[in-house]
């Protein structure tokens, strides 16, 4: 990892071990974009080069967090806004998001419940707004098949749910 | 674990992280598919909280909505609110189609709709900006506005009755009660006034760091420069009597932040609430000037001096003038040399309350309506024009305002020392208020009904509105009587309702809204216009007519002059009016497509 400019700090890596024992080797910038491994570094002190575990995320899926960290690595940190609905909710996402969230549908919810257990918030959010834009536009019967779903309604119970919602209906 | 990647594997709180980024309907959706999702997504507040913040812009002042959302998330059924909200949107699109169809109920169904206050508001904004090719454009922009004028100035009325019934109103609220009436656009509110004012706070006191500690001359030296450097400023001479100078809302947006003394003084006064200074209005004769206040115990140098006298030391400032302190010798001589008795002049000199500021405002206001009067009288003196489309506020809407605010505001029985002089004084706006609403605003009825009304109880007067405002009603609920052409004196009739023309004698534009097969006028105003002395005398057909300036006439159909051809484009005051009575303009037949079919069916 010579770099060619004097100038910069040499990179840290730092060395994870995923939950299937695989040792990951990652540059400290990159991997900190976990609020998690964050913590953990600074918890650590830093400089002791002990491998990090993260007993809940396997090899396969720890990659592709780490391909998503990489070409996020200069991204301004979140904002600290909690309140997680005082903003507006939008469902756009930016391109290279949407190609990198090309994935099975397994895959898909890995990485989002890795993103929230890492804490990488915009990584979980990209992830959400997948998903919620599978289900938009779909009428029930259809999100069921997308993700199957089991229907345990009677078609008592469906009528009534569907009369309680007539509200939100067209005009 | 990588088995139990599913979508129903999800722990809840996820599955709430990705419903906030669905629209309701896609929610809905979800939560048909199965008993869990059903329960996570109808029991999450966050959620419908969520969706309640981002659907809606504006709520009726009555849900107290700003504390809602600060307040504690199970306090509210936010689900229940929601639905409540979309309810409401779709019953005001309902009866807001009922308005546009037939003249039949419409001021029943105009009136239900203000019934939501400003729950409606979005609706209709919305719909006030349709598409230009609308099938009945102007009559949705013009009725969707109408009905929003009518929210605001039911807003104004209840700001007033509260500030007559001794309620604490802020000065800039209740002088804002004007702006509602007389303005329009989404960026009119009480709340913009308030917000408006607090950033003026804000950045004084950014600005000065070490404000607080100064003494009171200081502050109120600092807050008239910093007023002024925002290009806070009193109205030129030349266009002392504007009428928006008078409008607070509209001062504290204008690019030129001009206005008259007593707007002035009332955004000095909120600034200086807003930053712990007690500075209060003062009638002076012809100028309105502030009164600077120190707080107990203090000079307004920021001495200490303990006293027991309830008097606070305070100092004159004339924030029309560059917010400069006035000596207050030179207002005692002032008051002596126009003749105020000595006796008086603690009146002129001490701080007034807001009820006076507002029923000042209404003389303002007054006058400047009057000089434009005056003076488009002298430019277009060769009869009707559209003038009223350049003034702003809309002139009649300001003049309106005051006349509700010198009947609700004006003196009561234990300012005024009997009970007949009230009566008489609020017997005087009653034939203006009267014929300003049945002219512009029969749609006030219920707000004539329910403000007015009992103001005249066990008068004269009293009866004969009740019995007026019950026959609206009436009129309203019936079918209007149908006017056919299939009778021979009818199929004289030669134009039609829509018809654009310019009048042969007075030149002025107009489109006819109706007609008769003869003059229908009384005797009397037969005789006073010389209909006899008409070439085609009394038996001609005559129309109603809806004149560029908004009035209404009676024209003899040899006057009628119909524009037709290219250059007959009706003008933009024409187009805004027609909507009362149209639905939009055909430019290939050079006519306005009636929306009075009801009574006109085969014009």
């Amino acid at each position: 990892m010579a770099s060619s400019s004097t100038n910069e700090p040499a990179k840290q890596i730092i060395l994870l071990t995923t939950s299937d024992n695989a040792d990951m080797r990652v540059e400290r910038e990159v991997a900190e974009r976990s609020i998690l491994i964050k913590n953990l570094l600074e918890d650590l002190g830093g400089e002791s080069g002990e491998a990090i575990p993260i007993p809940n995320v396997n090899e396969a899926v720890m990659k592709k967090v780490l391909e998503w960290c990489e070409q996020h690595r200069k991204d301004p940190p979140a904002s600290q806004d909690d309140d997680s609905d005082s903003r507006k909710k939008s469902t756009d996402i930016d391109e290279w998001d949407q190609k990198f969230m090309q994935v099975d549908q397994e895959m898909l919810f890995e990485i989002i419940l890795a993103a929230n257990y890492l804490d990488i918030k915009a990584l979980l959010d990209v992830g959400c707004k997948t998903v919620a834009n599978m289900i938009k536009g779909k009428s029930p019967d259809e999100i069921r098949k997308t993700f199957n779903i089991q229907n345990d309604f009677t078609p008592e119970e469906e009528d009534q749910i569907r009369r309680e919602n007539e509200w939100a209906e067209d005009r | 674990m990588a088995t139990a990647s599913s979508f129903t594997a999800l722990p809840t709180e996820i599955l709430e992280a990705i419903f906030l980024h669905l629209d309701p309907r896609a929610l809905i959706a979800v939560s048909q598919t199965s008993k869990h999702n059903n329960k996570i997504t109808i029991e999450s507040p966050v959620i419908w909280r969520h969706f309640c913040r981002t659907r809606f812009r504006f709520w009726d002042s009555h849900h107290d909505i700003a504390a809602k959302f600060s307040g504690p998330l199970s306090n509210v059924d936010w689900r229940r609110l929601f639905a409540l909200r979309i309810g409401i949107e779709k019953k005001t699109l309902r009866l807001l189609n009922k308005v546009l169809e037939s003249q039949q109920g419409r001021i029943r169904y105009i009136n239900e709709i203000a019934d939501f206050g400003d729950d409606a508001r979005e609706t209709l904004l919305d719909q006030y900006k349709c598409p230009d090719d609308t099938e009945d454009v102007l009559a949705r922009r013009y009725y969707t506005n109408a009905i929003l004028e009518r929210i605001r100035r039911e807003k104004a009325i209840h700001l007033w009755k509260d500030l007559a019934s001794g309620a604490d109103i802020s000065m800039e609220k209740a002088l804002g009660a004007y702006d509602l009436f007389a303005r329009s656009g989404e960026d009119v509110d009480l709340d913009i006034i308030s917000a408006d004012l607090d950033r003026l706070a804000q950045e004084l006191l950014q600005q000065h760091a070490g404000f607080a500690d100064c003494s009171t001359r200081r502050k109120a030296e600092m807050l008239g420069w910093f007023l002024q450097e925002r290009g806070f400023q009193g109205a030129s001479d030349l266009e002392y009597s504007a009428l928006r100078n008078s409008f607070i809302g509209l001062v504290l947006r204008s690019p030129d932040h001009q206005s008259l003394p007593l707007v002035s003084v009332a955004i000095y006064c909120a600034v200086a609430r807003r930053v712990g200074v007690d500075a209060r209005p003062c009638g002076f004769l012809f100028h309105v000037y502030c009164l600077v206040y120190a707080p107990k115990n203090y000079l307004v140098d920021g001495e200490y001096k303990p006293t027991s006298s309830t008097e606070l030391d305070f100092i004159y400032i004339d924030p029309f003038h560059a917010s400069t302190e006035v000596n207050p010798a030179d207002l005692k001589t002032k008051l002596r040399e126009s003749g105020v008795p000595g006796i008086d002049h603690e009146a002129f000199l001490s701080d007034t309350n807001t009820r006076e500021m507002v029923l000042r405002t209404a003389r303002n206001i007054m006058n400047s309506v009057q000089s434009i009067r005056q003076r488009e009288a002298g430019i277009y003196n060769r009869g009707p024009h559209h003038g009223w489309l350049d003034a702003y506020p809309d002139m009649d809407n300001a003049f309106y305002a005051t006349l509700w605010a010198m009947l609700i505001l004006g003196p009561s029985e234990d300012t005024l020392g009997t009970l007949s002089s009230v009566h008489t004084r609020r017997r005087q706006y009653l034939p203006y208020i009267l014929e300003h609403f049945q002219t512009h605003f029969p749609w006030d009825v219920t707000l004539l009904e329910q403000h007015v009304t009992p103001l005249f109880r066990n008068q004269p007067e009293g009866q004969r509105l009740l019995e007026f405002v019950q026959s609206m009603h009436n009129l309203d609920g019936m079918r209007k009587p149908v006017s056919a052409r299939n009778t021979p004196p009818a199929q004289k009739v030669r134009y039609k309702v829509g018809q654009l023309f310019k009048h042969k004698r007075y030149h002025y534009e107009g489109v006819i809204t109706g007609w008769d097969t003869s003059c229908d006028a009384g005797e009397e105003w037969i005789q006073h216009m010389g209909v006899d002395r008409l070439r085609g005398g009394r038996n001609q057909s005559f129309y109603h007519v809806m004149v560029c300036d908004k009035s209404v006439r009676y024209v003899a159909e040899e006057n009628i002059t119909p524009a037709i051809g290219r250059s007959a484009e009706p003008s933009e005051a024409m187009l805004r009016l027609a909507g009362r009575h149209f639905k939009r303009w055909d430019a290939e037949s050079y006519v306005f497509v009636s929306n009075i079919r009801d009574e006109y069916p085969e014009d």
